[in-house]
């Protein structure tokens, strides 16, 4: 009986149900299967409410809508190319740190693609890079971001795994540093990548009176990253605080100063931003319900006995975690990747005597790399489309990338001190 | 499309407009008692409002629902829908109809089955926000619950409907409409941020 439950929840989840009612399906399941009262799903969506670093998610989605509504994209390209344009290979040096800060801000999603990726292929290809090389660029950089404070996966993922509490206990601060290290291996490795293959296309010279004039205009952003960053780690601020000054701060500079974005498009902005935060959190809630049936019925400790008849050491669990990641990455979308495999893995992982800040890192550049594996990484959709493009053209120009991003991805698996160095 | 098909559209358009007001009211509310909190501890030294983080966290719990209720309608909660996505449209259109029913279900056990929870709370008197009890906060729960339930019950009936949010959200992220949708189905899945 539980049995045709389980086959009908996955024949749902393939043909398309919304997650939120798969996972419910599959809490409800297992609440009556261990004999559960039914209204724990909705106690632990309640439960939502007892989790204050969560308020900092529609905070910092609110502010990164608005900043994809505004003409950010433009000044920070600008800002960047006059700092790093002037390298070999400088302008997809501006492309991999410009992706990856605007990816930050607004979520691993097509936003970063259209809007930066609209304005970088054409300049790359004039410059003198080839179509395959500027193509996959844009495509495979999208996701680039998302180890980087603020963003939203990242702070999903500490959540998660504090409510879980095994392994040595990490601060969300903690976390924000140990994601650092991993994408500056990966965006050096990537530029590297970028110098041995254009390093010979002309250079524009360094321009002091374009850096002033980029910096001037992009005055009221720069302050951005000490609003989110200087009140938390000064100890002056929570999270969730910091991420409301964000909000108004980033309000007030394109609404007010810039007034890149109108008052009449407020409403459509705060809609856009709930509707995606309300499926997140929904997600959550249900699935803190299904990780209680989980632990209850011991389902980690399980996987990590006959896990451990077969695979002995850490490293040999960590090539199998990266196989499966990224695997699982290209068909699940993060934030439910999140939430269902890490109360699963990050218990067996700690079994394994692997940090939670260190797995959590590992798990999410995995979950990066699936955003372009071919054939249904979403990034290789959109690209696609923005860029009027042929999936198989997509796919050839995202094989070189993907290869450099799984030789950063294999460094930091094997070598944790690029995101424990700090602790 | 047939008649009975407008009268849905119709509400869900003014469903739209009162969830709309509703998320401005709650993300300003939060905003700004957030930030009221950080600048009466630092400014002037005192402790804030006693009560406001609580009514931040409750006013996530509605934000939430109510962006829940408004993706639900325009068919945009997150999916992995892997056999959908190879067949052709006869066949989506029907995967959409028994889905849309199995979540029917689903969110009116989720409706259901919060009562008993509010229940327990309303009895025993569990304190919520300052004065106001904890059965109240909770309520947003069956309400929303329920909401989405009758919305994919429509959609089980008139399947392949987008609801105005996908329909005037072209701006959504800067980008033109049609680029949240690069698969031209309709499902934008983890598209935006």
């Amino acid at each position: 009986m539980i049995w045709a439950g389980v086959a009908l929840v996955v024949l749902m989840a393939l043909l398309g149900a919304p997650l939120f009612v798969v996972i419910l399906a599959a809490a409800m399941l297992g609440f009556l299967a261990t004999g559960v009262p039914l209204a724990s799903a909705a106690i632990s969506v309640y439960e939502i409410t007892h989790q204050p670093l969560l308020v900092a998610l529609p905070f910092f989605t609110f502010a990164g809508y608005l900043m994809a509504r505004a003409d950010t994209s433009d000044r920070l390209m600008a800002l960047t190319r006059a700092l790093f344009g002037w390298m070999p290979a400088g302008l997809a040096i501006v492309g991999f740190v410009a992706f990856a800060l605007f990816t930050a801000l607004t979520g691993a999603s097509g936003v970063t693609i259209v809007a930066l990726g609209g304005l970088l292929l054409p300049m790359l290809t004039a410059s003198g890079y080839s179509d395959r090389f500027s193509l996959g660029l844009v495509t495979t950089s999208g996701s680039l971001g998302l180890l980087v404070v603020p963003s939203v996966p990242l702070i999903l993922y500490g959540v998660v795994a504090q409510q879980l509490g095994v392994g040595e206990p990490f601060t969300l601060e903690q976390l924000f540093i140990g994601g650092l290290g991993p994408t500056l291996l990966m965006v050096v490795l990537l530029s590297m990548y970028a110098v041995w293959l254009h390093g010979g296309v002309p250079r524009t010279a360094f321009d002091k009176a374009a850096l002033w004039r980029a910096v001037r205009a992009a005055r009221w952003e720069l302050p951005l990253p000490v609003v989110v960053l200087g009140g938390i780690y000064s100890g002056q601020f929570a999270i969730s605080e910091a991420a409301a000054v964000t909000a108004v701060y980033v309000f007030v500079a394109e609404v007010l100063i810039y007034r890149d974005v109108k008052w009449r498009a407020l409403p459509d902005v705060v809609r856009e931003a709930m509707v995606m935060v309300g499926s997140i959190l929904l997600i959550l809630g249900v699935a803190l319900g299904f990780t209680n049936f989980l632990v209850d019925a011991e389902v980690p400790q399980r996987i990590f006995a006959v896990m451990q008849e077969h695979v002995s050491s850490k490293y040999a669990f960590l090539i199998l975690l990266n196989v499966l990641l990224l695997a699982l990455g290209a068909i699940l979308d993060i934030f439910s990747a999140i939430v269902i495999l890490v109360p699963l893995l990050l218990p067996v992982a700690v079994g394994y005597g692997i940090h939670p800040l260190h797995f959590g890192v590992v798990f999410l550049a995995n979950l990066e790399i699936g955003y372009f594996t071919p054939p249904v990484g979403i990034n290789l959709f959109i690209s696609s489309y923005r860029f009027n493009r042929s999936m198989i053209d997509i796919y050839a120009a995202c094989l070189p990338f993907m290869a450099v991003m799984l030789a950063a991805l294999l460094l930091i698996t094997y070598i944790p001190w690029f995101s424990t160095w700090h602790l | 499309m047939p008649k009975l098909a407008n009268a849905p559209a119709r509400l869900a358009g003014a469903l739209a407009l009162v969830e709309t007001a509703l998320l401005v009211l709650l993300l300003t509310a939060m905003v700004t008692v957030a930030v009221y909190q950080v600048a009466a501890r630092s400014l002037f030294g005192g402790g804030g409002l006693v009560w406001g983080s609580d009514l931040v966290h409750v006013a996530m719990l509605w934000a939430t629902m109510v962006g829940a209720v408004s993706a639900a309608r325009a068919n945009r909660h997150i999916k992995i829908d892997l056999l959908a996505r190879f067949a052709g449209p006869a066949m989506r259109l029907a995967a959409e109809r028994l889905t849309s029913a199995f979540a029917a279900v689903l969110c009116g056990a989720l409706g259901w089955f919060s009562l008993d929870f509010i229940r327990w709370d309303f009895i025993d008197g569990t304190p919520g926000v300052g004065a106001v009890p904890a059965w109240v906060c909770e309520a947003i729960i069956p309400l929303a619950a329920g909401v989405m339930a009758l919305d994919y019950l429509a959609r089980a009936v008139w399947p392949g409907r987008e609801g105005p949010v996908e329909a005037d959200a072209g701006g959504a992220a800067g980008a033109p409409g049609p680029a949240h949708d690069p698969r031209g189905d309709g499902k934008r899945d983890d598209l935006a941020p």
